[in-house]
């Protein structure tokens, strides 16, 4: 019994440590300071959509031959997940070749998954209040979209992928930065309606009731645990003037 | 002296590029304005769907508060913004347990109390 509970001990902390050091490598990675390999870009590259997949193996076929290109295919997937390491050959023809005979949209989707992957990005928890949310977020809101608009991929990444800071890309830069900063805009004015639905549910569901939200903006993450506001306690009318504010454009009809 | 705007960006690359370059940024733009507007869209539906979970959620929460005795709901709901984690839960039995933990650890500290 006793050998059972030191084993069980043993275990989790072992576990708790593991996760530790993966969740501190990863945050290490995401800033840059990890050394990139050529599999973390190759990586990143398979995770375009099927569609632009579609058009990148295309290329490879078309420059490479028709059996790169089914070795390409096959193997994918194992890139992707990190199964199957590519070599500097493969590397250097998905992410320095092809480049010169992408179409600027395909290049563009590149740029856009690697600055998802590679742009710092900022996590945050917030506890607010169905009233007060807008003065807690929207410092960390504006500071996101300031974020998408200045942010820059890491220099490891721009040294090796000369291609991406080069002619056309600096203007799909500014196009992606100045759209992922829009996204950001768009989150925050769709968020008002969705803390009106949360707070509806804290003031109308029994017991007890813990309500957090994860938002997604470009260049941060932030957790908002949402407690029941101070004037719309439960039984509180909900036809003050003052409620019509968040009162969602759908005039709260449920389809 | 002012920072470089998405616009300054997009001019000065402009003036760098040949025709066919610079109608393809140009498009590009373009594109990605009518991108934003459909994933605007959809997040809205999500939004929309979410808000009906809602309140399927609120109504069966208070049929099970109703019908008495402890439940324990955990829902997530995909928005337009992000995920939403809801937790609602009634337990009698556990208040039950903490008070009769509390008037047990009051009985030993007075009957130490009273015994030294």
């Amino acid at each position: 019994m006793i050998y059972t509970a030191v084993a069980a001990s043993v275990l989790a902390i072992a576990l708790t440590l593991y996760v530790q050091r993966r969740m501190a490598f990863g945050a290490f990675a995401r800033r840059g300071g990890r050394r990139l390999t050529d599999a973390d870009l190759v990586k990143v590259l398979m995770g375009l959509e099927p569609g632009q997949l579609e058009e990148l193996f295309g290329l490879y076929g078309e420059q490479f031959g028709p059996g790169a290109a089914r070795y390409a295919r096959r193997t994918y997937l194992k890139w992707k997940a990190g199964e199957v390491r590519p070599n500097n050959r493969t590397f250097r023809r998905l992410l320095v070749h092809l480049p010169r005979v992408m179409s600027f949209d395909l290049k563009c989707e590149v740029l856009r998954r690697f600055r998802e992957e590679f742009c710092p990005r900022d996590e945050h928890w917030l506890r607010v209040r169905a009233e007060d949310w807008k003065e807690s977020l929207g410092p960390l809101v504006a500071s996101s979209i300031e974020k998408a608009r200045t942010a820059e991929l890491p220099a490891a990444v721009a040294e090796r992928l000369r291609w991406l800071s080069e002619g056309e890309m600096q203007a799909a830069r500014a196009i992606l930065a100045e759209s992922q900063a829009r996204e950001a805009s768009d989150a925050l004015s769709m968020l008002r309606q969705e803390i009106a639905a949360v707070e509806r549910l804290l003031a109308e569901a029994p017991g007890a009731r813990r309500v957090t939200h994860r938002l997604k903006l470009p260049c941060a993450a932030v957790t908002l645990e949402i407690r029941e506001g101070r004037r719309h306690g439960r039984g509180a009318r909900r036809d003050s003037p003052e409620e019509a504010e968040f009162v969602p454009a759908d005039g709260g009809r449920h389809r | 002296m002012f920072p470089l705007t998405a616009d300054d960006i997009v001019d000065n690359a402009l003036q760098s590029l040949d025709e066919r370059q610079a109608r393809e940024v140009t498009k590009k733009a373009a594109d990605e304005v009518v991108r934003l507007a459909v994933e605007k869209r959809k997040a809205e539906y999500r939004g929309h769907a979410a808000r009906d979970e809602m309140r399927n959620l609120i109504d069966n929460a208070n049929l099970l508060d109703r019908r008495g005795g402890d439940y324990k709901i955990n829902s997530t709901f995909e928005t337009a913004t992000g995920t939403t984690n809801v937790e609602i839960r009634k337990s009698r039995q556990t208040t039950v347990v903490v008070v009769a933990a509390l008037v047990a650890v009051l009985l030993l500290l007075s009957f130490l109390f009273f015994n030294r």
